[in-house]
């Protein structure tokens, strides 16, 4: 076991009963609670939580710079409740009424957590009870705005595998075969002197001259000049991104952006280039007004396709009111048409159709250029959705770490902005569920293609826990340049640390590795489904499963067949040296179960 | 009869067919008494389609005189037939499945569309396909069905306690919808029952239909009572009633409609088990639609599901509008009703509504499956069906007539059945392991109960079947589903027996639509079968090597 903490790896952030020995309640409550190394108690108090599902719940909440800890005082462990919530996950928190305040458990704190869930505790109404307790939260939830640091740079944990190096941008353009007689590998970001949200090292047309790129990048918002994401092994065509360029109300061209896309374009010989403009039309027109645009005809070679995909804003707006029909209480009475006002799914759907579109264009052999605004939000999830449609290796374990970790960490999705790490600013307008959508959308394909993703649905819950968790530097800052300046790398954990060090319980037992195959997911509506066991999964009356019972059931099966096996191969063995009538008579039965199912077998076949 | 007389062409060359998933070929239509048969000659093999004439739910003719024929193949060489007329017949399957023919001439495609307009709703059961269906692995004389009432009476020991076998119904005379063998209270002989017969709808007095062994508990069905406007009371039926719960402190109704339904119900000269002569006895309404209602909230589901247009913003909205999600939470709500008055109650319970031949069964079915788990392995679960819905009585005939796409008068059609396989792949969905079936099961039941080579599904009571020796002159499809080749192909691999009660979450948010069934032929999302299939085909295989 590599991991010092084993307990809490897979369920750190579940509410699920753990029930204490029963000397531990008598003697000083939460003295047994298992904590992080360099996670410290700052405080505890007794406490009633206001438990959406079952009531008032007395018990005694711990705070340390790391979680906020809830269990309830009632010996009677039916109904008993925990709560394990990482001060990361806490948005906002509030007090609840005053000392004035009439009725039972109306004083007290409110707290909104970014993942799908709020809490509300009540305390006595004397002696300024909850000032302690508030103060504390506020303080090690929103470190940032304290002047204190991430959680992620206090733990002490340790790992057998350093999580860092599970993207290298070389050896990954390598594994694609970059460079090549077309495109080649650029190190001129090196110092983020081109574009400061760039990574460092980027894949560009073997004919553009580092000065090009220089004059383009002035053309593009931010600098985000359009680079290679992927390149598709056959045909040549690319999934290449960017950022809008920078037309203006006056329609400025760039001869330079212009001549590289056809440089882009050339590089595998296709007659035309298709930009896929991540917005619907008129955001896109509406952006010239501050300065941003699109690509006009004066692209010659090129055709521009919206894809129709909202901005952030109305991302969060459409997560919130699903928010507002799950928790605490599902909508019951008008559950779908509710469920079709949240627009959630449908939003989903576009992204995933944008997707299946680019996917599809470079399987036929066009290079495709993906942007939206800034390129770090739509344009992300788009490349990453069709890469993992076109490129079997990113559905692999290890492969979807490196896909996260390139296209959405080094390509500067402003996970900061984003999600908010230790900013008690809850109402920032930057917010928005980008990345959750994402792993939608990831769920979304898992579901329609059961055995084409080595990692299970327990992986996508584990990277959207730690999304907010705070505990390890894989999601913090908005790019490179500020993970560099402020050492992540050094002085935080790697979420794949924790994850490849237990690598056993985040894989999919019905993966069956087909290289070179092509997810095309059905995009409708009729085959998506609300992703109950995320958005849901606070609600104790949805049936909760720590681990899909068709998963555990096909582990077993497959447990037993090795056992059997291996009972098989001694019996052969032993049987070879006696040869005894008995084995004779065993052999023949094994042989055409072995010829009929080729390589689990191979070594079944050797003492035949 | 013959056939022949409603068959003026019987084939035609150069016919195209579309049909969902596969792309358009050409090829030769045959209509014969019962079977469309498209076979396609071109290069990669030739390709046949065999369709059920009675399959066939609806089809719509188009004739038109064209210049240009077919102009999909005018690249391929076959366009140069330039004059002449032609039709396109398209055909929708109680299935769900649409094919489209393009069909040259116009005589020829209206003669086709006649015949099969005609021969896919004979009204004759005895002309019906079951009649003429030989396979060679099968003989007619290995009997009929699982097992009969008398051997279920006689495998349940404990049961026999209690209760005893009547043959009152040997001649259908008590009750024409009811087996000729029925489990009663042993405390109640023949002639209370005729009595109480006579005072319940259609004679379906109160009779056993589950013996709950871990508790002595029973689930009982019958009709509704015929109390009428002026409160009568049958002392014979009360008796029956009492010898149920026997010593008990009380037994559960289920009545399944509205407090405000039964007493209409009384103008009608039906009614309900009044409190004051039945006071022993608690009663539960749950109102569950039934008839027209469901058939309709089938037709406006299919139509969504059908809805090509791209478009989809509004779905969820029309999925919801349909109602059938929600026939589907108060089956499954009320089945669970009733298991917890048998399992977690501790009491006896009676479930009717009206005729008790439709939403009773339904109940009491997915009641057994949630408490019994003999009920849940392949044999079991056919053998369930056996009992609740063929012995039963559901009228399989006049509820299945037609399905969703039919143009004809709405007459005795309602989907209670495919209610059940929805609500049982719920189940299934809910509790991957607990079932010993597959899902392919629960597809092949839906489209055999609209159109099957067997005679299972025929007729709507055991009478019927017995008079058009249906038993005698027709395969029985629960035993071809048992046959040990085809068995495999719908059993669940990753089954796991649990002696637990499964109780389904009812929560709309649990509930799925049943794209296996609704949305088979209308997107491309067949991968998931397939790799369901592959999946079972790699357990069976490592199984069998455990298993050695």
């Amino acid at each position: 076991m590599a991991s010092p903490v084993s307990v809490y790896n897979s369920n750190a952030l579940d509410p699920h009963i753990r029930s204490p020995p029963r000397e531990a309640l008598k003697m000083e409550f939460l003295a047994d609670v298992t904590l992080l190394p360099g996670e410290d108690r700052i405080t505890d108090k007794d406490i009633i939580y206001i438990c959406p599902f079952n009531g008032a719940v007395k018990g005694k909440v711990l705070i340390t710079n790391y979680r906020l800890y809830f269990r309830s005082s009632d010996a009677d462990v039916t109904v008993a409740v925990t709560l394990d919530v990482p001060l990361g996950a806490i948005s906002r928190v509030e007090k609840m009424g005053g000392a004035s305040s009439r009725g039972e458990n109306s004083y007290g704190l409110d707290i909104t957590c970014k993942d799908m869930r709020n809490l509300r505790f009540a305390l006595k109404q004397e002696g300024h009870s909850r000032r302690d307790i508030f103060e504390n939260l506020f303080r090690y939830a929103f470190p940032l705005s304290h002047n204190l640091p991430l959680f992620a740079y206090v733990t002490q944990e340790k790992y057998a595998e350093v999580g860092w190096s599970i993207y290298n941008p070389v050896e990954e353009f390598r594994r694609q075969g970059l460079p090549n007689k077309k495109w080649r590998i650029s190190f001129t970001n090196k110092s983020y002197e081109l574009c400061d949200t760039y990574p460092t090292v980027l894949a560009v047309p073997v004919r553009s001259t580092e000065d090009d790129l220089k004059r383009v990048a002035a053309f593009r918002s931010r600098g985000r000049i359009p680079v290679l994401s992927w390149i598709h092994r056959e045909n040549q065509a690319v999934i290449v991104r960017c950022s809008q360029p920078l037309v203006g109300m006056s329609g400025k061209r760039n001869k330079d952006d212009e001549r590289y896309l056809d440089l882009i374009r050339e590089a595998n010989d296709t007659p035309k280039l298709t930009i896929y403009d991540a917005r619907p039309n008129v955001n896109a027109v509406a952006n010239k007004a501050t300065g941003g645009g699109y690509e006009g005809d004066e692209y010659q070679n090129a055709e521009l396709v919206f894809l129709d995909i909202q901005n952030i804003h109305v991302m969060r707006e459409s997560l919130k009111k699903l928010k507002d029909i799950v928790y605490p209480n599902v909508e019951e009475s008008h559950w779908l048409s509710s469920l079709e006002s949240t627009h959630w799914l449908e939003h989903v759907k576009l992204v995933l159709s944008g997707a299946i579109q680019v996917a599809d264009k470079v399987c036929s052999g066009n290079s495709v250029v993906v942007h939206c605004s800034d390129g770090w939000d739509r344009t992300a999830q788009l490349t990453s959705l069709a890469m993992l449609m076109l490129d079997s290796h990113y559905r692999t374990l290890r492969g979807f770490q490196v896909l996260i970790e390139k296209e959405w960490i080094s390509f500067g999705h402003k996970f900061a902005s984003r999600i908010g790490h230790g900013d008690k600013n809850h109402a920032d307008q930057d917010r928005s569920p980008i990345f959750v959508q994402f792993i939608d959308c990831v769920w979304q394909m898992t579901k329609q293609f059961p055995t084409a993703f080595e990692f299970n649905e327990h992986l996508l819950l584990t990277i959207l826990d730690h999304l907010y968790s705070c505990r390890f530097g894989t999601f913090l800052y908005n790019c490179e340049s500020a993970r560099d300046a402020n050492e992540v790398r050094l002085k935080t954990v790697s979420l794949w640390a924790l994850v490849n060090s237990r690598m056993d319980i985040y894989l999919n037992p019905f993966y069956t590795p087909e290289s070179g195959r092509v997810l095309y997911p059905v995009a409708s509506m009729r085959h998506l489904e609300l992703w109950v066991s995320y958005y849901i999964r606070w609600n104790p009356r949805i049936q909760q499963q720590q681990q899909s019972p068709v998963e555990q059931r096909y582990r077993e099966l497959l447990a037993l067949r090795d056992e059997y096996l291996k009972k098989l191969e001694q019996l052969q063995l032993s049987d070879s040296s006696t040869s005894s009538d008995l084995a004779n008579s065993s052999t023949p039965n094994t042989t055409p179960s072995s010829t009929s199912t080729p390589s689990q077998y191979t070594h079944l076949q050797t003492p035949l | 009869m013959e056939f022949s007389e409603h068959i003026k062409t019987a084939n035609v060359e150069d016919v195209v067919l579309r049909q969902p998933l596969q792309p358009p070929s050409r090829g030769t239509l045959c209509i014969t008494g019962h079977h469309l048969l498209f076979s396609d000659r071109g290069e990669g093999g030739s390709r046949q389609v065999l369709l059920l004439l009675r399959n066939i739910d609806a089809i719509e003719k188009s004739v038109e005189n064209l210049l240009g024929y077919s102009g999909f193949f005018s690249n391929a060489g076959h366009g140069e037939r330039i004059s002449g007329s032609s039709g396109t017949v398209t055909i929708k399957c109680k299935d769900l499945r649409v094919l489209q023919l393009d069909i040259p001439g116009m005589e020829q495609c209206l003669n086709i569309a006649h015949s099969i307009e005609t021969l896919s709703c004979l009204d004759n059961v005895s002309e019906m396909y079951p009649f003429f269906y030989r396979p060679t692995d099968f003989s007619l004389q290995d009997g009929w069905g699982l097992s009969t009432p008398e051997e279920y009476y006689s495998q349940a020991k404990a049961l026999q306690k209690k209760w005893r076998l009547s043959s009152v119904n040997r001649d259908y005379s008590v009750c024409p919808s009811y087996p000729p063998a029925v489990i009663v209270p042993h405390a109640v002989d023949d002639d209370t029952l005729k009595k109480a017969a006579k005072f319940r709808q259609g004679g379906r007095f109160p009779v056993l239909c589950y013996y709950h062994r871990k508790n002595g508990m029973v689930i009982m069905r019958s009709s509704q009572p015929l109390t009428g406007a002026n409160r009568k009371r049958c002392k014979e039926d009360e008796l029956l009633l009492q010898a149920v719960i026997d010593g008990s402190d009380k037994g559960y109704i289920i009545d399944t409609r509205s407090s405000q339904q039964v007493q209409q119900a009384r103008m009608t000269g039906g009614g309900f088990e009044s409190k004051s002569f039945y006071n022993h006895w608690k009663r539960l309404h749950r109102q569950m639609e039934r008839g027209k209602a469901l058939q309709e909230s089938l037709i406006k589901l299919v139509e969504a599901c059908g809805d090509e247009s791209n478009n989809m913003d509004r779905w969820l909205s029309k999925l919801e509008n349909s109602k059938w999600l929600s026939h589907v939470q108060t089956a499954l709500s009320t089945a669970g009703l009733l298991a917890e008055c048998v399992e977690r109650d501790g009491h006896s319970a009676l479930v009717h509504g009206f005729d008790g031949t439709d939403c009773s069964l339904l109940i009491s079915t997915l009641a057994q499956l949630i408490m019994d788990p003999c009920c849940r392995t392949l044999e079991g679960f056919l053998a369930l069906l056996e009992r609740e819905w063929l012995q039963a009585g559901h009228p399989f005939q006049q509820r299945c007539a037609h399905s969703a796409c039919s143009h004809a008068r709405l007459q005795q059609e309602s989907p209670v059945f495919l209610l059940l396989l929805d609500c049982v792949w719920q189940l299934w969905r809910q509790f991957p392991l607990a079932l010993g079936f597959s899902e392919a099961l629960l597809l092949r039941l839906a489209a055999d109960v609209y159109a099957s080579e067997y005679g299972t599904f025929l007729c709507n009571n055991d009478k019927e079947r017995c008079a058009l020796g249906v038993k005698d002159k027709t395969h029985c499809l629960l035993q071809a589903l048992l046959k040990p080749t085809v068995k495999d192909f719908y059993l669940n691999p990753l089954y796991e027996p649990t002696e637990l009660a499964i109780w389904p979450s009812v929560h709309p948010q649990s509930l799925q639509l049943w794209r296996g069934f609704f949305l088979r032929w209308t997107q491309q999302a067949r991968h998931l079968e397939e790799v369901q299939e592959e999946i079972r085909n790699m357990i069976i295989e490592w199984e069998k090597l455990a298993l050695r």
